[in-house]
């Protein structure tokens, strides 16, 4: 089987920066992957490199087998992407926003409507799917973008953190959001800090420190490798770090 | 570029600019404002000044022994009230009572003075000047006539009675007060020559001498255009620009700021189409503002007909006229507003970023305001400028179609050099995401060995070979036209086009169509090089015949000079060089570039290009039809040296009968002012079996020529 994500030595430097260097991960099919890692660890580097927004030095991304450097059109068709850090157009409401993104995407005129329609039903989103973007708050705006990235029904769905940013019960939903996705048979590869969501979501796990990628496999291999009890805990050996208190 | 994906990026961008207060008021409000409020609101301003100055009598002190006649004279209109010695100190009182004064020379008469007349003399250091001076500016009189003693009696004797007046040029009403006495004193001045003259029995005008009679040959439209042609290329030009300026940093900085730059990013649009819809939109907003400017103006200066002397004469085609001059500046400037706006990090460092271009307009429209700044040959390609100088003419009634075709000509250039450094900045993602690296990352223009040029790189190109050989053909005319020619030719045209293949990286063979000809090929070319000059010169020229200083020009440039050079030296820099040079750049580079768009697409664009390079409207058309038709030849052959056959026999022909009367004479062309139609029809025929040839050759279906 074709994985959905072959991401081969992929590497970027900025400056004299190294924020991502020679990381290679792969994604199969309905498999969810998480990124975990310390804030500048390179998890926005290396899902923007993914996604197509960044140029990597050296490596190469392949989605669904379609290179992103030679074919960047076919392959973004087949990504959704979502950044926390993302926002919507302030002047054009939710609605609006959505179909904006359909058409660029290629949905069909015809399906579009119903398309939107299902989503605003889904994300719980009839309360203000007409009003103007800038006026929504920070969990209505990160649903509607959600609903963008889900919009035409990519096979891989690059989710950067998701959940920055926003209370428990709005992170729960995109959390939820994320599952039902994973449901329907969409490969997932997103980054976080929270390992919780980690845990709870991830069929397979990649730890990331200072732009290279030092473990990955599924909790449980990470957990083994390890030694250790939880995944907080294997991060942190993993990284080199200790919990306060702890003998050196 | 998917036109579809464009257009929903357009209307997309307009939809939101549309809703934003700030580009609505500067590409509506402002202008319907600020046009009546500017102009009728200062005219009612003056006119309202002018009424009160008017209905207010003068307050003048009058110093000196006062004459009953010019007394009289001086409050019969009955707007001064003469205050006698109002201000004098007692000594000045009593030094002019007891004619201790002489009137202060006359200044001398300057005959090469600028001004005519002559500005008035400084203040004199005297303390009568003094005294007079503190009157004025303690508001005790408008003005001080001072008039110096024995001034009745030098009247009455047949001498010079001297008045001075010292009044304050800034306060109007004291202005209004000098010109009143002034107006009186002149008028008694001439009644008293005429007096003169019939006491001494003299005939009329022996005193005066020679009377100057002066009239205005400004037409109503000249007088008014002047007025508006100072302001006009002003207000338009920047409250064009500012329209767009707003728009242009919402939808790059302000982007940015807002974290929606990404999330285009990652969507399956190219860079050039997203440079492209937000271009458009951002055009189409500063081209709304600039029609509504336009009719703001209309409107306003409608209105100002009704006002007593305020009448502006400007023909309705003018509007339009300077509508088309405002689209290739509205293009560069909003190019480059997107362009520098990508760099900004937020609206507020857009701002930051953007001020200081939009200030830089203000010195080439300064042209407009400058006197004796006409538009010539080398204003024509000074950006911004030479619009502000044409949209000058336009109203003044003085425009010529050739320099009007130039201006726009190198309007429409650096437009493209901003529209094709733009989509070079948005094809960069690190600047539209904001990285470190930002900046550098435009100078890097990815040398990728074995890639092919692009439609932006073959205008690019022709924008700034054009910009640079019109310049440096003008700068080299000194060393005469051979070394003008060469220079041009080799330094200005050949030179850049190989730099650019070699920093590319391009495949030299593949740009340049460096390969071998058949022996149809030849032949095709042959019969093209030597009959295109008939059909062109006999069919196209009598469209639009050039005026007789550009067939001047034409034929000194195929003589080389005044006088005939050698054939060797003609055929070499008139006929082989431009062949190769030209040929190197139109049908091997910039054909190159625009080979993706298809055959005749790109046949036509490069031949549109190589017209447009001739610089003249009255030369383009048949330029154009010999560019298709050499372009025709290289598409067919993939060859170049199909292109240099065609072209180098076309220009050797013309030039060796331009100086072979004789065959002019056998010809029946000596005194024709066109190709006659015996030699046309005959030229037609070759031409034909020329193109029939070419039309056998098998085209290239390599993916290479795709």
């Amino acid at each position: 089987m074709t994985p959905i994500l072959q991401a081969e030595g992929l590497s970027r430097y900025f400056g004299a920066v190294h924020a991502a260097e020679d990381i290679t991960i792969t994604v199969q099919p309905g498999e969810v992957v998480g990124l975990l890692g310390p804030n500048g660890a390179g998890k926005t580097t290396i899902l923007r490199m993914i996604a197509g927004i960044l140029a990597p030095d050296t490596g190469r991304v392949l989605i669904d087998g379609i290179d992103m450097a030679a074919e960047p059109l076919a392959a973004k068709e087949k990504i959704g992407f979502h950044s926390g850090d993302t926002q919507l157009y302030q002047r054009l409401n939710a609605r609006e926003a959505l179909e904006y993104f359909g058409r660029l995407y290629g949905v069909e005129e015809s399906q579009l409507q119903k398309r939107i329609d299902a989503l605003i039903a889904q994300l719980e989103m009839e309360s203000f799917a007409e009003r103007p973007c800038g006026t929504l708050s920070s969990g209505q705006k990160q649903r509607a973008n959600i609903a963008r990235a889900f919009l035409h029904e990519p096979d891989l769905l690059i989710l950067d953190e998701p959940t920055n940013a926003l209370d428990v019960v709005s992170g729960q939903f995109i959390v939820e959001a994320i599952r039902r996705e994973k449901a329907d048979g969409r490969a997932v590869l997103f980054s976080t800090h929270i390992m919780g969501e980690a845990e709870y979501l991830c069929d397979r796990i990649a730890l990331l420190h200072k732009g290279r990628l030092v473990d990955q496999g599924t909790l449980g291999d990470l957990l083994e490798r390890s030694g250790c009890a939880n995944l907080t805990d294997a991060f942190l050996k993993t990284i080199g770090v200790r919990r306060t208190g702890e003998a050196a | 570029m998917r036109l579809a994906i464009v257009w929903i990026i357009l209307r997309k961008e307009l939809l939101e600019a549309l809703r934003d207060r700030r580009t609505i008021f500067m590409m509506i409000g402002l202008p319907i404002l600020l046009y009546p409020l500017l102009m009728i609101g200062m005219s009612r301003l003056q006119e309202g000044q002018e009424a009160a100055q008017t209905a207010r009598a003068s307050r003048v002190a009058v110093w000196g022994e006062l004459p009953a006649e010019l007394e009289a004279r001086l409050v019969k209109p009955g707007k001064m009230e003469l205050l006698r010695w109002a201000g004098a100190p007692r000594g000045i009182r009593e030094g002019l009572e007891g004619k201790r004064y002489d009137a202060p020379p006359a200044p001398p008469f300057d005959y090469e003075a600028d001004d005519k007349p002559p500005k008035p003399p400084k203040l004199p250091d005297a303390d009568w000047a003094r005294a007079a001076q503190q009157a004025v500016l303690n508001r005790e009189a408008d003005a001080v006539v001072v008039l110096w003693p024995r001034f009745e009696e030098r009247m009455k004797s047949g001498g010079k009675a001297v008045a001075s007046i010292l009044y304050d040029s800034v306060r109007p009403e004291s202005r209004k007060a000098r010109d009143r006495v002034s107006d009186q004193l002149r008028i008694y001045r001439i009644d008293l020559q005429h007096e003169r003259e019939r006491q001494r029995g003299l005939p009329a005008g022996f005193v005066a001498g020679i009377e100057i009679q002066s009239n205005n040959v400004a037409s109503e439209q000249r007088k008014s255009g002047m007025f508006v042609g100072m302001l006009l290329p002003y207000m338009l030009v920047l409250f064009s620009a500012m329209s767009g300026f707003y728009a242009a940093i919402d939808m790059t900085a302000g982007e940015k700021e807002r974290g929606t730059m990404q999330t285009l990013l990652c969507a399956p649009v190219e860079a050039l189409e997203i440079i492209s819809g937000k271009f458009l939109a951002v055009w189409t907003i500063a081209m709304i503002a600039t029609v509504v400017n336009l009719l703001s103006l209309a409107m306003t200066f409608t209105r100002l007909k009704l006002l007593p002397g305020m009448e502006v004469s400007v023909p309705l085609s003018s509007y339009l006229v300077a509508f088309l001059m405002l689209i290739p500046i509205s293009l560069m400037v909003n190019a480059v507003f997107l362009a520098v706006g990508a760099f900004a990090k937020d609206f507020k460092d857009g701002q930051n970023f953007l001020t200081p271009i939009l200030m830089s307009l203000l010195v080439p429209l300064m042209a407009t305001m400058t006197p004796g700044i006409e538009l010539n040959g080398y204003l024509a390609f000074v950006p911004v400028a030479n619009i502000a100088l044409m949209v000058k003419g336009l109203f003044l009634g003085e425009w010529a179609a050739d320099m009007l075709f130039l201006v726009l000509l190198s309007s429409m250039c650096y437009a493209s050099i901003a529209l094709v450094f733009a989509a070079h900045v948005f094809e960069r993602n690190s600047v539209l995401l904001g990285g470190k690296e930002a900046l550098g990352s435009i100078f890097d223009f990815g040398r990728r060995p074995g890639s092919r040029p692009t439609p932006g790189m073959s205008l690019l190109v022709f924008a700034a070979a054009l910009v640079l050989a019109f310049y440096g053909s003008l700068s080299l005319v000194r060393f005469g036209l051979p070394v003008m020619l060469a220079v041009t030719q080799y330094g200005l045209f050949l030179a850049p086009v190989l730099l650019v293949i070699y920093l590319k990286g391009y495949d030299f063979t593949d740009t340049l169509n460096l390969r071998g000809l058949s022996w149809r090929g030849v032949a095709g070319s042959v019969l093209i090089g030597v009959s295109a000059w008939t059909v062109v010169g006999g069919l196209l020229v009598r469209l639009l015949p050039p005026p007789e200083s550009l067939q001047k020009a034409m034929e000194r440039l195929l003589l080389l000079d005044e006088k005939p050079a050698p054939m060797w030296e003609m055929w070499l820099l008139v006929a082989i060089t431009p062949a190769l040079c030209e040929e190197s750049l139109f049908r091997g580079l910039i054909m190159s570039g625009f080979r993706r768009l298809g055959k005749w697409p790109a046949i036509l664009a490069t031949g549109l290009l190589f017209g447009l390079a001739h610089a003249s409207i009255y030369r383009l058309l048949p330029t154009l039809a010999l560019g298709v038709m050499i372009g025709y030849a290289v598409w067919k052959t993939r060859s170049i040296v199909a292109g240099i056959i065609c072209h180098a026999l076309n220009n050797g022909l013309m030039g060796t009968l331009a100086r072979s009367r004789d065959v002019i004479d056998q010809l029946g062309l000596s005194g024709q002012k066109y190709v006659p139609w015996a030699i046309i029809a005959g030229g037609a025929v070759v031409l034909a079996a020329g193109l029939w040839l070419l039309s056998l050759e098998r085209e290239d279906q390599s993916p290479a020529a795709a």
